[in-house]
């Protein structure tokens, strides 16, 4: 396997095991698993930071503004806790689902982009290899070129509507190999390039 | 009497509106978590792995979490 920052949940993983999509065809094989890169998860990670120390910014800041949070009943001031942590946590939580189960899968047949925008909205774009016409792959950015991540979109012959995988690792490779496996979709890429 | 900051927090009007706004927001997170649950149920569906069952107890386990605080919060506060 290659590119594998959290060894537990990659966000380039070849040939991945256990891994399942809905409505994949009995000798259809995932050959590529795509996430978003980890570091785009900077953000919730650095929210639930802030929210985590809010308890501890907070008293001091009223009691400058003139209000003793202190003289607060000791359960009001436990329950005030409590929510702020379930706070943290749903934070957590929902980051890492979206983070999880935003893929993009490269089978043996078709590219598969599964995308979670919000609360109860799902939406799977399918495109055949072999209607594949065009890749692009950008990187940009201060981040994206240290951490080699981009965008990869993918025209599909007489479609208006293109796949875009965002943020994925090595965006150059995968647009490559996707371009390559358009021409032969049923052949493994069992040359996938190690980097 | 000088009404200060310290005693106006302490006030039962006060204590009692937050009361009323803390179950209040208890109520709408427990929603909240009643829906996370069918999305990770909609999300471990398209994407099966070895996480899906973790992911979708965990779920459980928070609305659970979060029905059982606006109980506790209603009989402690």
């Amino acid at each position: 396997m290659g590119y594998t920052p959290f060894v537990m949940f990659p966000a380039y993983a070849e040939y991945p095991k256990d891994c399942l999509f809905e409505g994949q065809d009995p000798n259809e094989k995932i050959l590529l698993l795509l996430r978003a890169h980890p570091i785009t998860n900077l953000s919730w990670i650095l929210a639930s930071i802030i929210v985590f120390f809010v308890p501890f910014l907070v008293p001091r800041v009223m009691l400058f503004l003139g209000f003793d949070l202190g003289v607060l009943p000791q359960t009001f001031q436990l329950i005030l806790l409590i929510i702020n942590y379930l706070l943290v946590l749903i934070i957590v939580y929902e980051g890492f689902l979206y983070w999880y189960f935003n893929v993009t899968l490269v089978t043996n047949e078709k590219v598969v982009d599964i995308d979670f925008a919000q609360l109860l909205y799902k939406g799977v774009d399918l495109a055949p290899l072999t209607k594949i016409e065009e890749t692009d792959s950008v990187i940009a950015g201060i981040v994206g070129t240290i951490f080699n991540f981009g965008n990869v979109k993918i025209q599909t012959a007489g479609a208006t509507v293109a796949i875009e995988m965002k943020n994925i690792p090595k965006p150059s490779l995968v647009a490559d190999l996707i371009l390559d496996l358009a021409g032969k979709p049923h052949e493994h890429i069992l040359g996938v390039p190690k980097v | 009497m000088e009404v200060t900051s310290n005693n106006f927090l302490n006030s039962s009007y006060v204590l009692m509106f937050g009361k009323g706004a803390i179950l209040l927001i208890l109520i709408f997170y427990a929603i909240f978590s009643l829906i996370i649950i069918r999305q990770v149920d909609l999300m471990s569906k398209t994407l099966i792995t070895k996480l899906s069952p973790v992911v979708r107890a965990f779920a459980i386990l928070h609305a659970g979490f979060a029905i059982g605080l606006i109980i506790l919060t209603w009989g402690i506060l």
